[in-house]
């Protein structure tokens, strides 16, 4: 479970924050819906503590983001911005490296990073080095050991970025799958019918406010749309920066 | 603890499949004594080819003076015709020097006068120095040969004119004189260890941010602390390595390869001499990790990483260069600036000559001590949250 209560970051001149405040419950998956540039990177980045807040606060399963770093560490699961992977390592060894990081040992973590290896399908790559590896295949090593210490809380900034449509309808079963396990889902998107189709709960960010929130149809019932598409576009008051 | 291990487990079996850290490991270490088998080939022949060679003397107005050509004809000088216009000559370094013999040199050299000749030479060119000084030398023997027996046929004992001699008592050892190849193996030394693990640092730092796996590394419960530690060391086997093969390199040259064939003399270093010397540059090995880590930092890619590690080592090799030409005593003072203590060591480890315990302690210890702070400054970048993002 997450809270995130009225967060503002700046860098330098740029107002990268202006107060986000939202909560995503386990078991649901909630979405930060916004254009490039809205703010959802560097609200997702305070979220794994790689970013301090200048005020406001977020918690994660009742621990600060700022003050109880590691103990936030070790119940979240992140795909960030960033996924590289280690081109020299196999898939098993990037997934292994993690794990270890995590604290799990021997046969304990091997074991987990088979479940992964079948749950994301990649049994054929797992022990292949990842250089060479395309977009969706090291997306699967990038996801797999960000869930290698099975986390009850999973970050996902853009996660089907760049993929194809087959790889896109795979990563969206996994995240129903993290959903239905009871976890607490955040995943970031500026694409309007992903955010449509998977989440149980949408959070509208614009220029580094929250500007709507609530379920499709609270959505739409405020808005008086008939389709979701044109209620996004009505809260955010412009297209520029979303997919459809 | 444990995580500082797994990150050293993890970058040492990653670099290990790297040809790049691996390369440039193996590179640095096997050049620099092939460097020096190369310095002593090429400078051995030179300096013991120039001393046998015959000068190549052009002479004008050869006929005003046969007792002197005859001399110096006898002394393995061959005389050559003189250019037309001799100044013109030297001053576009056609020739080196002229050696011009006036018409009245004869004349002056019959009635007692000082007979002059002149010596047609540019001094601003080092390359012709050599050869003008030894005929300026053959030319003033043979005036003080003429001059004693002059005095000799007067009834006068020639040695009355040196009212004071000087006797110069060389105390070098032929091992001492070929001591400039030695003197150079202190800056080797430290282009090796700097460059030893820096590609492994770099890899793992620059090349981490690079490759987009430096944010997603830093979401894992793992202390700023323990990554850069952990980084730092794995750099360090392959310094190691570095160190131990260049160390081995300089052993087999000076003791296995004939230098005497080139250098007249055998250089030879104790393999003791040579451990003593691993350890006292294993202190230098964290220092250059830590300022490899700290420059990479603030570079966003590799190569650009590269550039400004490459050139690291020149600084703190430039007092070892000057070592080279003027010997420093090792006081304890000098034992406080890291990288120059070490040089200064390993000199005197070279030479034979002993070595203070005292002193290789403040080496160590202030090595290690400017090492411990650049590594907390590092830490203290690796925290600040620009280093996700590189420079700014």
């Amino acid at each position: 479970m997450i809270q995130v209560n009225n967060l503002h970051k700046s860098f330098g001149e740029i107002h990268a924050l202006r107060g986000v405040t939202f909560n995503a419950p386990n078991g649901q998956i909630t979405g930060l819906l916004g254009p490039n540039g809205a703010g959802k990177t560097t609200t997702l980045r305070i979220l794994y503590t790689l970013l301090t807040p200048d005020t406001g606060n977020a918690v994660v399963d009742g621990f600060d983001v700022r003050t109880q770093t590691l103990a936030v560490q070790q119940r979240i699961g992140a795909l960030p911005d960033a996924r590289g992977v280690y081109p020299r390592l196999t898939a098993r060894e990037n997934i292994r490296y993690y794990g270890r990081l995590h604290g799990l040992t021997n046969a304990m973590l091997e074991q987990r990073i088979v479940t992964l290896i079948e749950l994301l399908d990649m049994e054929s790559i797992a022990d292949r080095r990842t250089d060479g590896f395309s977009t969706g295949e090291r997306l699967k090593v990038a996801i797999a050991r960000a869930l290698v210490h099975d986390p009850i809380n999973v970050l996902l900034d853009e996660p089907t970025n760049g993929l194809d449509v087959m790889s896109t309808r795979a990563m969206r079963d996994v995240i129903r799958q993290l959903s239905a396990a009871g976890k607490c889902v955040v995943f970031s998107s500026h694409i309007m019918q992903e955010v449509a189709a998977l989440c149980d709960h949408i959070v509208i960010i614009a220029k580094g406010k929250v500007v709507g929130e609530g379920t499709a149809e609270e959505l739409l019932h405020t808005t008086g749309k008939a389709n979701l598409e044109d209620a996004f576009v009505d809260i955010i008051g412009s297209e520029e920066g979303l997919e459809r | 603890m444990k995580r500082i291990a797994i990150v050293f487990t993890k970058e040492l079996i990653d670099n290990l499949r790297d040809d790049r850290s691996i390369w440039g490991t193996l590179g640095y270490a096997l050049f620099t004594p092939a460097l020096i088998l190369l310095l002593i080939v090429v400078m051995g022949r030179f300096m013991r080819g120039e001393a046998d060679k015959a000068l190549m003397l052009p002479v004008a107005g050869r006929e005003n003076a046969p007792a002197l050509v005859l001399f110096l004809e006898q002394n393995n000088v061959i005389l050559q015709d003189a250019p037309i216009n001799p100044q013109e000559a030297v001053q576009n370094g056609e020739v080196d020097i002229v050696l011009v013999i006036p018409d009245d040199y004869g004349e002056n050299f019959s009635t007692g006068q000082p007979a002059a000749v002149q010596i047609i030479a540019d001094n601003s060119r080092t390359a012709a120095i050599p050869n003008t000084l030894r005929a300026q030398g053959l030319i003033t023997q043979y005036g003080q040969q003429i001059g004693a027996l002059r005095l000799l046929a007067r009834g006068i004992n020639p040695s009355i004119v040196y009212a004071v001699v000087v006797e110069e008592v060389n105390v070098a050892t032929p091992q001492s004189q070929s001591l400039v190849f030695l003197n150079m193996l202190p800056y080797f030394l430290v282009m090796v260890v700097f460059l030893g693990g820096a590609a492994v640092i770099i890899d793992t730092t620059a090349g981490e941010r690079e490759r987009n796996s430096l944010e997603p590394l830093l979401i894992n419960p793992i202390k700023r602390w323990e990554v850069v530690l952990g980084k730092l060391l794995a750099s360090l086997p392959f310094a190691t390595t570095t160190i131990l093969v260049a160390l081995g390199g300089f052993a087999a040259v000076f003791n296995l390869f004939p230098i005497e064939h080139f250098m007249g003399v055998q250089v030879s270093v104790d393999i003791g001499v040579l451990v003593a010397i691993f350890f006292v540059c294993l202190p230098m090995m964290l220092l250059a990790g830590a300022l490899q880590m700290i420059i990479a930092t603030f570079t966003h890619t590799y190569k650009e990483a590269q550039n400004y590690v490459n050139w690291l080592p020149l600084f703190p090799a430039l007092p070892g260069l000057l070592l080279a030409f003027m010997p420093v005593k090792a006081t304890v003072q000098t034992m406080l600036i890291p990288l120059y203590s070490q040089q200064v060591l390993i000199n005197q480890l070279l030479r034979g000559e002993s070595v203070t315990p005292l002193n290789v302690i403040v080496s160590i210890i202030a090595t290690l001590g400017v090492s411990l702070i650049l590594i907390l400054i590092a830490i203290r970048l690796y925290n600040r949250e620009e280093i996700l993002f590189g420079k700014k």
